[in-house]
């Protein structure tokens, strides 16, 4: 192997020549609409693949597991693998239940292993953790929902569990250590997790973060039913990424038949898109200041994102952009004199923005309590796949619209906001100038927003396909796959999923007081890696 | 350059904002009336997510900004169940959750008040039938008061409270 790649190569293709020969290229490849290279490979080149692809600096960005994908198989597992805008599938088909663990390799990895087990009952040898995920204590054993065998009915479960099946936290000892049991349900109005802090006097020592409380088979859902019925699922697997997540499904569908969708669709889409995510931003923003206990500020950015939520109401009938987004476009248009209704209100909001982010920055307790709190190293970004504003603020130069653009953001790229810091300052910055950036970018959408059709009516085909979108927390994966015109399986990857790790490196050094504003500032969903 | 203290100073920002809702100001005094009369001047709340997908939460984080700011009219939201009136319940509850939202009843003192908020926690919603939840909040909570909507909007979730101000100790 010389790890040279050609001159008019991309990555993933380059790494399949270096690994099977140049006869695998382009015999063996399979290309996607985005020139995604999927390739079935055997178990002794697949154990050849791993380490190489990791020296390569591939991220492990999906895996999950997909039954009757081949002919005679009866799970495959498909490996996404990202490496500078370009994506690889590994296909590795198995015989019986049975693979190899990446987790040592890549330690993105555990949890889809985890999920994979608990899902399809598939086992991971050599795997170092083999705890149940999605499905808690209360679920009986060898229960394995997403089994096509299973058709998706209520099951018995249990309320009274024994002190011997509860689940086993990793164990913190030494002198001085104690446990802080946190949630599942927490004192604010927030979602369910449970965080179990080992802290050293008032500092967190070690931090482990136990979820899937609102698991609520969101992937199973969808199976048989027809594409145009799941939009709603997609909304529902988190809230405040509704736009995003249903981007994330259309687009996949789309792919899969060929579908065209109309410009003033996706000029639209991305109008729909910036907005979720200027609204999740600025929740985020009067969060981390309510976490501070400075109310002046976090009561601005509440009252500039429910103006925000009211003009959405005013655009689409949903304040929470709900029910616009359709496979092949959008469902209604709208008109020209709302959009520069819109357009002059967002050049009132970017003011009252500014002069929120300037109070807030001048503020010494704020500060303070922001700054050398709570920080991601770069190193651990790779390793874990973590993206979206949580990793441009450590340095990490990731956006899917700018990496893997799609529909209009090729033509409306945003402007990077890289910031090295990685703390909780730096998470504020970035998040603030992405609103400033957003704002902008809606903008310039509007102002050059082409007549036409809003939806396409080609039909929908049977294939599989991979979507990459940008939502306000990060990169989120869809992969669908359509047979005779039902949902055959429907695997979604939110940024949160990959996100909440990081959380558990940030955590450890800070003081326990600290935790709700770090928690705050990567503002991770759990319904949206609960699914 | 602004900092927070000449703020204070310069009558704007908190002071100025309109609030030109009616239908909320309106709401709100009748919130109050009833929570006068009948709760001692102060309705505590208590918010258990049980299996949401976050939508619910955010309109009801979304009753203290400062355009609904139902702190004036007597609603509070607590952080424990022990100090609540009421449980507001969103999401068809699932299985991973159903030991923590039952315990999360069992610790409020009596009367309480369980309100079902959104199209999930009223009947199952989309989830209804399958494996991971048990449906709405009434398979395993007394339910007083259903809100339904995807999610209900903050004016929605302010009109349920005041049916259930209105209903509260009436029925059997």
């Amino acid at each position: 192997m010389t790890g040279q790649v050609l001159p008019d190569e991309d990555a993933a293709t380059g790494a399949i020549r270096e690994l099977f020969g140049a006869a695998a290229v382009p015999a063996r490849i399979t290309y996607g609409c985005k020139r995604e290279c999927s390739i079935d490979v055997r178990e002794p080149e697949f154990a050849l693949s791993i380490p190489y692809l990791a020296s390569r600096k591939f991220v492990l960005i999906g895996l999950f597991c997909v039954e009757g994908f081949r002919e005679g198989a009866g799970h495959s597992l498909l490996y996404v693998f990202e490496r500078k805008g370009s994506i690889l599938i590994l296909v590795r088909n198995l015989t019986n239940a049975q693979a190899t663990s990446i987790a040592p390799v890549f330690p993105s990895a555990t949890w889809p292993e985890r999920e994979c087990r608990d899902g399809f009952g598939i086992e991971f040898d050599g795997a170092f953790d083999t705890r149940r995920l999605l499905l808690h204590e209360s679920y009986p054993a060898g229960f394995h929902p997403l089994e096509k065998s299973f058709s998706n009915t209520p099951v018995m479960t249990t309320t009274t569990i024994d002190a011997a099946d509860e689940y086993p936290f990793r164990k913190v000892s030494g002198e001085g250590v104690y446990q802080v049991p946190v949630g599942p349900v927490h004192a604010g109005i927030i979602e369910p997790g449970h965080f179990r802090f080992s802290v050293i006097g008032e500092t967190v020592f070690n931090l482990e973060i136990r979820l899937f409380y609102t698991h609520r088979g969101i992937e199973k859902l969808a199976e048989g039913k027809n594409p145009y019925d799941c939009i709603k699922i997609a909304e529902a697997v988190s809230g405040d990424e509704s736009v995003a997540n249903a981007t994330g499904f259309s687009m996949a569908v789309e792919r899969l038949s060929g579908i065209t969708v109309p410009d003033r669709a996706w000029y639209l889409r991305t109008i729909l898109c910036e907005s979720e995510r200027i609204c999740s931003h600025l929740g985020d923003l009067a969060g981390m200041l309510t976490d501070v206990a400075f109310p002046l500020g976090a009561s601005q950015f509440a009252v500039l994102r429910e103006e925000m939520v009211r003009e959405n109401e005013r655009l689409t009938g949903s304040r929470f952009l709900r029910g616009m987004l359709c496979i092949g476009g959008v469902n209604r248009d709208i008109p020209a004199e709302a959009l520069a209704g819109f357009r002059d209100f967002i050049v009132q909001f970017r003011k009252q923005c500014k002069v929120g982010f300037s109070i807030v920055l001048s503020t010494p307790s704020v500060i303070d309590r922001f700054s050398q709190t709570g920080i991601i190293r770069k190193p651990l970004l790779r390793p874990l796949n973590i993206t979206g504003p949580a990793a441009r603020a450590s340095g990490g130069v990731v956006d899917m619209r700018v990496n893997h653009p799609y529909g209009i953001y090729d033509r409306f790229s945003p402007a990077p906001h890289i910031l090295r810091d990685g703390d909780v300052l730096a998470r504020f910055t970035v998040k603030a100038a992405e609103i400033m950036d957003s704002l902008d970018l809606i903008s310039r959408v509007i102002d050059a927003m082409p007549d036409g059709s809003i939806k396409s009516d080609e039909p929908i085909r049977d294939g599989c396909a991979l979507a990459l979108v940008e939502s306000a927390r990060g990169q989120n994966l869809c992969w669908v796959r359509v047979q005779d015109g039902k949902i055959s399986r429907y695997k979604v990857r939110t940024a949160s999923y990959c996100n909440w790790l990081a959380l558990e490196h940030a955590v450890p050094g800070n003081i326990i007081a600290d935790f709700p504003v770090i928690n705050k500032s990567l503002n991770l969903s759990y319904a949206g890696t609960d699914l | 350059m602004v900092n927070a203290f000449s703020c204070l100073f310069k009558k704007k920002v908190t002071e100025t904002r309109p609030i030109p809702d009616e239908e909320i100001e309106r709401l709100g005094r009748e919130i109050k009336r009833e929570i006068d009369a009948r709760f001692g001047r102060s309705l505590a709340i208590r918010e258990l997510d049980a299996g949401s997908d976050n939508a619910a939460e955010i309109e009801i984080n979304n009753l203290a900004n400062a355009f609904y700011d139902v702190e004036r009219f007597g609603i509070s939201f607590v952080a424990s169940p022990r100090h609540a009136d009421v449980l507001l319940v969103t999401g068809a509850v699932t299985h991973n959750l159903e030991i923590a939202a039952r315990k999360t009843y069992d610790a409020m003192p009596s009367p309480k008040f369980v309100v079902a908020v959104g199209d999930d926690a009223c009947d199952g919603g989309i989830y209804k039938g399958t494996y991971a939840v048990l449906g709405g909040a009434d398979n395993i909570l007394p339910v007083d008061m259903k809100i339904p909507g995807n999610p209900p909007t903050p004016t929605q979730i302010l009109t349920g409270l005041l049916a259930l101000m209105r209903t509260a100790g009436k029925t059997p």
